[in-house]
């Protein structure tokens, strides 16, 4: 079967990472838009989680879609990183790296798996919180906690690095490489993940500092 | 003209089985206008001298075009020069008192028969996975008189530079061949002759590439760094692009 085939094969897995690695890429636009209304004001922010709990339905689509994107990510991800593990394993005595700055592409499964650690925290939470009050008044309480706080911001430096490689990687992948866009790409790789650190960033930091404390 | 000395440690081991080790190897006087496989032609003058088993390595043509010599100095592959393999490395770009590391080129693909000298055939059976071009061309047409735009005939040259060291597997950090892959691939996909076997070609290349036991590629881009030849990872976005084509239409 060609699709088995595809899928089996090292570029096809390199497709899957991309692929995914998109997606959630399009939903942390989607988030990052839906979060930022905490910065007008907690009833602007309660309205709108109320208005998308009131579609039970797609709220439960999304999600599973979601979470499939996740899994697919992360065990295609860790798979590729054990099979090229088992390729080179310490294979010289002196080994110099000539690339600068390979320091994001280096540790993408362990940037990974630190954001994997924030997504259980976060969604056990948020998501799975005791619906008895506001989720505006959840989210002032937990982030409220300065180390609460803290993990969330080294979390989101965490995912900053992933994406700083994983965003040109991803257009590599689907063959996007052309010398007239290079440098383009080069600096969305770099804007559009500083931005994500901004806004998620900036909400955790606006709860830590005490900034929304009239939130 | 100056001279230097050097102390070497070099991957020595006796044949694919057995286990190897770094030797420790001293050069006096090694003069800066050698080449680095003149001065390991004189280090195994001295090793023959001695009653020693000299250090096995490959080499050809010594003029950078062969692809056969090669091996990791001091961590990267070729040594510490851009662009140039080996055997156009000279000694003037070390000084006196250096200890050099030299091993051999490794990959899970790659055995080691003798010291640095490996088997490199993996590469080889990718090339002809990837079969003839089956066009008949008739007799040489006039250069003329082939209808290939400019860009396009420079940018199949340019991959066509690749002279299959195996420098690109041995400094991926996953051991892919994506680099060698892709230029293969490439040089036949630009032109008007290969577009007949282009989707079957890029099928089964990709297949034995996987199957030969290379890494997967995570775009660490050293294999762009280390290749005497320059060849661009463009080649790998092109590859990549040439694999989906094969596999959604013709897969
Ligand atoms: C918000 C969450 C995440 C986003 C937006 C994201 C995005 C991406 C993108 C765009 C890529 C590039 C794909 C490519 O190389 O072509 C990537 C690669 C990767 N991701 Fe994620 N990722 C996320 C979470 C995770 C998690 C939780 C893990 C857990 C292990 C992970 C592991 C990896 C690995 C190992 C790679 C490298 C794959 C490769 O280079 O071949 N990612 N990610
Ligand atoms: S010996 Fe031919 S390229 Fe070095």
């Amino acid at each position: 079967m060609w699709f088995v085939r595809f899928l089996t094969s090292s570029i096809g897995k390199k497709f899957l990472m991309a692929t995914t690695g998109l997606l959630l890429f399009l939903f942390l636009c989607t988030h990052v838009a839906g979060n930022a209304t905490i910065f007008m004001s907690s009833e602007v922010f309660q309205s709108y989680a109320d208005e998308l709990h009131s579609h039970p339905l797609i709220v439960i689509v999304f999600s599973f879609s979601l979470l499939l994107v996740f899994l697919a990510h992360i065990l295609v991800g860790l798979y590729l990183f054990y099979e090229n593990r088992q390729v080179s394993n310490s294979r010289y005595a002196v080994t110099t790296r000539v690339v600068k700055n390979s320091f994001a592409s280096s540790t993408m499964p362990y940037t990974g798996l630190f954001i994997l650690a924030f997504l259980v925290v976060h969604i056990f939470g948020f998501t799975f919180a005791p619906h008895d009050s506001l989720i505006s008044v959840t989210v002032k309480d937990l982030l409220s906690n300065f180390f609460y706080a803290l993990f969330y911001i080294l979390a989101f430096v965490a995912l900053t690095i992933h994406l700083s490689h994983g965003f040109w990687s991803m257009l590599q992948t689907f063959g996007v490489n052309h010398p007239r866009y290079n440098a383009l790409i080069a600096r969305l790789s770099l804007i559009l993940p500083l931005f994500f650190l901004l806004i998620f960033g900036g909400i955790a930091f606006y709860f830590m500092s005490g900034l929304g404390a009239s939130f | 003209m100056s001279s230097i000395n050097l102390t070497l440690k070099i991957w020595r081991q006796p044949n694919s089985d057995a286990l190897g080790n770094l030797e420790t190897y001293t050069l006096d006087s090694i003069s800066t206008d050698m080449s680095f496989l003149e001065m390991l032609d004189v280090l195994n003058e001295k090793l023959t001298k001695e009653g020693k088993d000299p250090v096995a390595f490959d080499h050809d043509c010594r003029e950078g075009i062969c692809g056969m010599c090669g091996a990791i100095v001091d961590g990267v592959a070729h040594g510490p020069e851009k662009e140039v393999t080996l055997c156009q490395l000279h000694m003037r770009h070390f000084a006196s008192g250096d200890t050099i590391v030299i091993e051999p080129f490794r990959s899970r693909a790659f055995p080691i028969k003798k010291d640095l000298l490996i088997d490199r055939s993996a590469l080889d059976r990718i090339i002809q996975s990837g079969g003839y071009v089956s066009v008949n061309t008739g007799g040489t047409p006039d250069g003329n008189s082939i209808p290939i735009p400019s860009p396009q005939a420079e940018l199949a040259m340019d991959a066509a530079a690749c002279i299959g060291c195996g420098a690109c597997v041995a400094s991926c950090p996953n051991g892919a061949a994506m680099l060698f892959t892709s230029a293969k691939i490439s040089q036949l996909c630009l032109l008007p002759q290969g577009q007949v076997e282009r989707k079957e070609r890029a099928l089964a290349m990709v297949a034995q590439m996987d199957k030969e036991g290379f890494g997967n590629c995570t775009n660490f881009k050293e294999c762009e760094a280390v290749c005497p030849k320059g060849i661009s990872i463009r080649n790998i976005a092109r590859l990549n692009k040439e694999y989906f084509k094969g596999i959604f239409l013709e897969g």
